[in-house]
């Protein structure tokens, strides 16, 4: 049941519900009136797509190409992938008994274009006889459908041998493009849920393997057979993605990303430890594993290096690995190198990328030489308020106030004026909304600590009474 | 193979050679090469030849707020130590733990360009928890990827800090020649592995003309040493341009006067 247009209406039905003559959009108080007994749920849309996103993962053990047509459509591109299991009929009755044990019916139906496959399983017909659908597989609007059933054309057949102008003419282009997709004069690419990968290696077994350790000495198999393709193609992997498919359609994922090209498999084996050890849900076989796939998705050219005659140890090898290795335990973006800022306001500086992006080493602006470091080690984000004293309202702090403590300066340094960036902000050109300058002063308290404070806003112009803030600490 | 075979005992007996031939040079140059000096020359003697590279040290902030001061001071050894090995294009590793996102105090890489320290040969990981951080750094110390750790942790007793795994950490910096530098923001006497152990707090800096803040200074106090040197405490100005410490000549009526050789007075006397 859901809500549409301030009705409650049905959404969905059982069988059960189905055979008393209720339908979808059917109001819910007369489908009350009709079946007394009626029990009924909220509908759950985000839990459907949900359960539609898992159903399309345990797919893709027939084919790569498996695309998600909402809210209650799988596509599965088979083409070159039938002759693995038979033919047609085998691959389709092993969908329907799976979907079976799980306890769902399945409507199919196998048409040479997308479009036509799916309107072919809506209306529970086989290939071929599109000619035979009502004029709703266009999946037009109700009032073209009308239209066309007061036309006298019932079927799609009836469509087919007219000429297309008069019909683009009378209903619209949109019509003569859905019917020639249906008809499969057109066909539209298959959106698979992901890209398919260079390099799939894979193995089945008849009977489910029920230990992780069988599977992962599995996967390292696996990568060793991969690994040989990537060196005839004088290839590294950087991306690898391993799916393990349990035999009652569950689908655990797991991938690995690499700092460099690799087709180590001892490293792969010592990532993939990590990566098992990291994860949030232990891997449960359940009713064991039937099919493990290992695809390389993404490969990097690497040419075949001569390991140093005394054994001496490759140092960039060694930090590619050990970066893998950290992005693993820690988390992608939780190790990271420094980016320089294209901008001169100071938080923008705290730019970092993960360090699994860093390519080569950027250039960094060199202070001049023989003053004193004009930039604090450490930066507050966001700025910290402080109460500041000061002999003159626009000179430097005499003394402030930070998390409770008093601090006495003693040498202070500036104002370093860093204007805001008016040209980003509307009407910036105007006066008073250009925003609020920043005047920074190097200042250094009494104990010899240096701090960087800055005013936010010119006295009297820009602001009567200017906020203080904390920026950083020098060291 | 046969090539190889044939060319290696000459190689070697060349090296022989050499080493007979300089050996008081070499072997003065190798201990030079294994230990990291400081730059400033009296502290680097008192220390015999600064500090050893193939092992643990620990650095604390003497208050919380001289934590920039201790990180920068671990952050500088750690440079000299890459710059002076043969390690001088393997990264820093700076390993803490994840802060809030509410309120975050990160490293500045403008301000670490400042210092004289390259961000480009900073890597820096956040940690979920002290295991983890002590984890990572335990594989980076391992791995002979990086030049040198630092392991920053914040609190008095963090759980999961203690002897055993500091022990393991200065095991694996002695096997693989990556030194490690535990950062810790409070003074703590918590029994630890560490080869050295220094306190760190800021000191006030020479001022420049228009009572401008100077260069980086630090009062840097040593509180324990494999060896036995005790005592030595100095105040160290950090140089950018050359990137060394220097020492600063005490300030008699500021500073308390602890002489820099009392060690090796105290060892004379216990020798006699």
């Amino acid at each position: 049941m859901e809500k549409s247009r301030g009705a409650l209406i049905l959404a969905a039905l059982d069988r059960q519900a189905q055979e008393h003559g209720l339908h979808i959009a059917m109001p819910l108080a007369d489908a009350r009136a009709r079946v007394p007994e009626l029990i009924i749920f909220d509908h759950d849309g985000d839990a459907d797509t949900q359960l539609l996103e898992k159903l399309a993962e345990a797919c893709e053990r027939y084919t790569p190409m498996v695309a998600l047509h909402l809210p209650q459509s799988l596509v599965l591109d088979i083409s070159g992938c039938v002759h693995l299991f038979g033919n047609e009929q085998i691959l389709v009755q092993d969908v329907e008994d799976r979907f079976d044990g799980a306890g769902l019916s399945v409507q199919w139906a196998l048409a040479g274009t997308v479009d036509a496959a799916l309107a072919l399983a809506r209306f529970g017909l086989k290939e071929g006889a599109q000619a035979q659908l009502p004029v709703a597989a266009l999946d037009m609007n109700e009032r073209t459908h009308k239209a066309l059933e007061r036309a006298g054309l019932y079927h799609i057949g009836d469509l087919a041998d007219r000429p297309r102008a008069p019909l683009a003419a009378r209903f619209g282009a949109e019509l003569v493009l859905k019917l020639e997709r249906l008809l499969g004069q057109e066909d539209r690419p298959v959106n698979p849920k992901r890209k398919s990968s260079a390099i799939i290696t894979e193995r089945r077994f008849a009977e489910p393997m029920g230990h992780i350790d069988s599977a992962l000495l599995c996967l390292h198999e696996l990568f060793i057979e991969a690994a040989h393709i990537l060196e005839e193609r004088k290839q590294g992997a950087r991306k690898i993605r391993m799916q393990l498919f349990r035999c009652d359609g569950h689908v655990a994922n797991l991938a690995i990303e690499t700092g460099a090209p690799t087709r180590d498999d001892k490293l792969f084996r010592r990532l993939l430890n990590e990566r098992i050890d990291t994860l949030n849900d232990p891997l449960d076989p359940g009713f064991g594993y039937d099919l493990v796939r290992l695809s390389i998705a993404a490969a990097e050219s690497l040419n075949a290096v001569q390991t140093d005659i005394n054994g001496e140890r490759d140092a960039a090898s060694d930090e590619a690995a050990l970066l893998s290795q950290l992005s693993i335990r820690l988390g992608r973006q939780d190790v990271q190198r420094f980016e320089p800022a294209n901008s001169y306001i100071p938080e923008h500086g705290l730019h970092t990328r993960a360090a699994l992006d860093y390519k080569k080493p950027f250039v960094w602006d060199r202070p001049e030489s023989g003053a004193p470091p004009a930039r604090p080690l450490f930066l507050f984000d966001p700025p910290q308020h402080i109460e500041v004293m000061a002999e003159v309202p626009d000179g430097p702090p005499r003394r402030f106030k930070w998390k409770r403590v008093t601090h006495d300066v003693t040498h202070a340094e500036g104002p370093e004026r860093i204007a805001s960036t008016w040209w980003r902000r509307r009407q910036g050109h105007l006066p008073g909304n250009a925003g609020l300058t920043r005047d920074y002063y190097r200042v250094e308290d009494s104990e010899g600590r240096r701090y960087w404070l800055f005013r936010y806003g010119l006295y009297g112009t820009e602001k009567a009474q200017p906020d203080w803030f904390i920026h950083g600490s020098f060291a | 193979m046969n090539i190889s075979d044939s060319l290696h005992p000459i190689s070697l007996n060349g090296a022989a050679a050499l080493s007979l031939s300089s050996a008081s040079c070499l072997s003065e140059n190798i201990k030079k090469e294994d230990n990291i000096l400081l730059g400033a020359e009296r502290f680097d003697h008192a220390l015999r030849q600064g500090l050893p590279r193939t092992a643990l040290h620990e650095v604390q902030a003497a208050l919380k707020t001289d934590m920039p001061c201790a990180s920068a001071f671990s952050l500088l050894l750690a440079e000299r130590c890459r710059l002076s090995g043969q390690m001088a294009n393997s990264p820093i590793l700076w390993i803490d733990e994840k802060q809030s996102q509410r309120c975050k105090t990160s490293l500045y890489p403008p301000g670490l360009v400042a210092l004289g320290i390259d961000p480009n040969q900073i890597i820096h990981a956040k940690a979920a928890n002290i295991i983890t951080a002590l984890k990572t750094a335990a594989d980076a110390v391992r791995s002979h990827a990086v030049a040198a750790v630092i392991l920053a942790l914040s609190g008095k007793n963090p759980r999961g800090l203690d002897l055993t795994a500091t022990r393991r950490l200065s095991l694996f910096a002695r096997e693989s020649g990556v030194t490690v530098f535990l950062l810790r923001d409070t003074l703590s006497s918590l029994s630890t592995a560490a080869y050295s152990r220094w306190q760190i707090s800021s000191a006030p800096s020479r001022p420049l003309e228009a009572n401008a803040p100077g260069h980086p200074v630090f009062d840097v106090k040593l509180l324990r040493h494999r060896r036995g040197i005790e005592g030595l405490s100095s105040r160290l100005e950090w140089n950018c341009d050359s990137r060394i410490f220097e020492e600063q000549a005490p300030d008699i009526s500021a500073v308390p006067a602890v002489s820099v050789f009392g060690t090796d007075y105290q060892e004379q006397r216990r020798r006699a």
